[in-house]
């Protein structure tokens, strides 16, 4: 089952900084979307605002023709949609490939999906220890068994960001094989192609190519 | 050697050692959140806060114990909303530790109690626990291993990452309010318990050392509840032996097994990880496959 995501006026700021600027934007349910545009134009912004990780200024975010507020929304949401972030925080303990897998909801689903990404034997090694193309081809596990377990859009930020030729085309193939909706931060030209449509931002502001 | 087995055989002595193993099994993992929080100044600020909710109980009237271990317990929940800024916890140790001592002295000033007797109600001594001691520690273990192992995967993302915790579907804010209660009330009782400089050497120093030997929150845990009962032991046995203060000497104990944690080489660190285990590997599930090969 895949979720429409609309995104109305949305504005994000850091202090008296607009990343964000009354972006709208409608995605159908099942289309995938690629957001393009220089470094700083608000792209990471407006998928965490829409994963309640940042907070908006003004506007909403409805997946599925619902939005969050409370806890319990916010909840819902992120269980809805599957993430794979650009860079995550080095972490004070250790954290296992195998737990990371398995927080997507769906532990055998995102074990598979990593051993199809030639990441599949490293369940016991800490995330501090991988390379950048493994963490994100574990990420991208990860999201496949959230996907599995229920998520009805993914959003992934730079999914390709540190990987090889032959990866980038591997996992730009997987994607579009998808079921769901996706909104993928991307400048890779093989993701690019492998959408439906390509949306650029630009200094907080959407276009669409 | 005759020596040694007359003090074991003395009733507070008995009791210090009982109090150490339960205080080894527990305080360890007070430690590994206090290093996952990064609020290694929490001891000082929840020093000076139970000292605060004591003169309020003195002005009061109140139980000054109870009143201390309430003011730890609404400060380790007051703080809670500043974790969501990267530096929000360890600057708001600074701020609570200052601010604590503050307010506890005006507060000693305007009810007119002498603030060393205060201290005195603070200050304890590992040579001077009593059965109820024993039991309030007992306690303190008993929610700290609940609160570890039932929510330990939630834990081990919430310590990693609170973001990614929260898109695991973790309830970061609940978790953390209750991280924070249980580490503040288990720093103020233990200070009132085992005296402050024995606090350090039962909570943070065998968390630091395990940090060392673990890959995993799970592995680091178990490794600092082994530091801990070794530290215990081998430091409270030597104190015993050598006939002086056991706080310096566990301290020291400690310390040493801490520094010797950081001359294992990182290699050797995967044949003693006590959840070390061959990948899992099977069959993917048919589930697993549907997604993403049609």
């Amino acid at each position: 089952m895949t979720a429409a995501i609309t995104f109305t006026t949305v504005t994000c700021r850091y202090g008296r900084h607009t990343a964000v600027d009354a972006v709208d934007l409608d995605v159908a349910a099942g289309e995938h979307v690629a957001l393009t545009g220089a470094n700083g134009s608000g792209k990471t912004t407006l998928l965490r605002a829409a994963l309640g990780l940042h907070p908006t200024a003004a506007g909403t975010v409805t997946v599925g023709g619902e939005s969050a507020r409370s806890g319990v929304e916010w909840a819902r949401r992120r269980r809805d949609v599957a993430w794979v972030p650009q860079r995550l925080a080095p972490g004070r303990f250790p954290l296992l490939v195998d737990e990371l897998l398995d927080s997507g909801g769906h532990p055998d689903a995102a074990r598979a999906a990593a051993r199809q990404l030639d990441v599949g034997g490293l369940g016991r090694r800490p995330l501090h220890t991988l390379s950048g193309g493994q963490l994100q081809r574990v990420f991208l596990a990860r999201a496949l068994g959230a996907v599995t377990a229920g998520a009805r859009a993914l959003f992934a930020d730079e999914p390709t960001a540190a990987l090889d030729f032959d990866g980038q085309e591997q996992v730009a193939t997987l994607l579009a094989k998808l079921p769901v909706t996706v909104v993928v931060v991307s400048h890779d030209r093989a993701m690019t192609r492998a959408c439906d449509r390509v949306a650029e931002m630009a200094a907080g502001k959407l276009r669409v190519i | 050697m005759d020596g040694f087995l007359d003090l074991l055989s003395l009733p507070a002595v008995q009791r210090s050692a009982i109090g150490l193993l339960i205080a080894a099994v527990g305080l360890p993992i007070v430690g590994v959140f206090i290093i996952g929080l990064d609020i290694i100044a929490v001891r000082f600020a929840m020093m000076h806060v139970a000292l605060l909710g004591i003169a309020v109980g003195l002005l009061a009237g109140l139980d000054p114990m109870l009143c201390g271990l309430a003011a730890c317990a609404l400060a380790g929940a007051g703080v809670a909303p500043l974790a969501r800024r990267p530096t929000g916890l360890p600057g708001a140790m600074g701020l609570l530790m200052t601010f604590a001592i503050a307010a506890a002295l005006l507060v000693l000033s305007v009810s007119g109690v002498n603030a060393t007797g205060a201290f005195e109600l603070l200050w304890g001594s590992i040579l001077a626990t009593r059965e109820i001691d024993l039991i309030v520690l007992g306690a303190l273990t008993v929610v700290v291993h609940v609160l570890f192992w039932r929510w330990r995967r939630q834990l081990a993302l919430l310590l990693f990452d609170r973001e990614l915790a929260l898109c695991s579907g973790v309830a970061a804010g609940p978790l953390l309010l209750a991280l924070l209660v249980v580490v503040a009330v288990a720093i103020g009782a233990s200070i009132r318990l085992t005296g402050a400089l024995l606090v350090d050497a039962l909570t943070v120093l065998p968390a630091l050392g395990a940090r060392n030997l673990g890959r995993s929150l799970r592995s680091i845990v178990l490794w600092a509840v082994v530091l801990g009962v070794v530290g215990n032991t081998a430091g409270f046995a030597v104190a015993l032996l050598i006939d002086q203060p056991p706080g310096p000497v566990l301290v020291l104990v400690a310390g040493t097994l801490t520094l010797l944690t950081y001359l294992i080489p990182e290699g050797a660190r995967d044949a003693i990880d006590p959840g070390r285990r061959t990948d899992r590997g099977g069959d993917p599930v048919a589930a697993g496959q549907r997604v993403w090969q049609h």
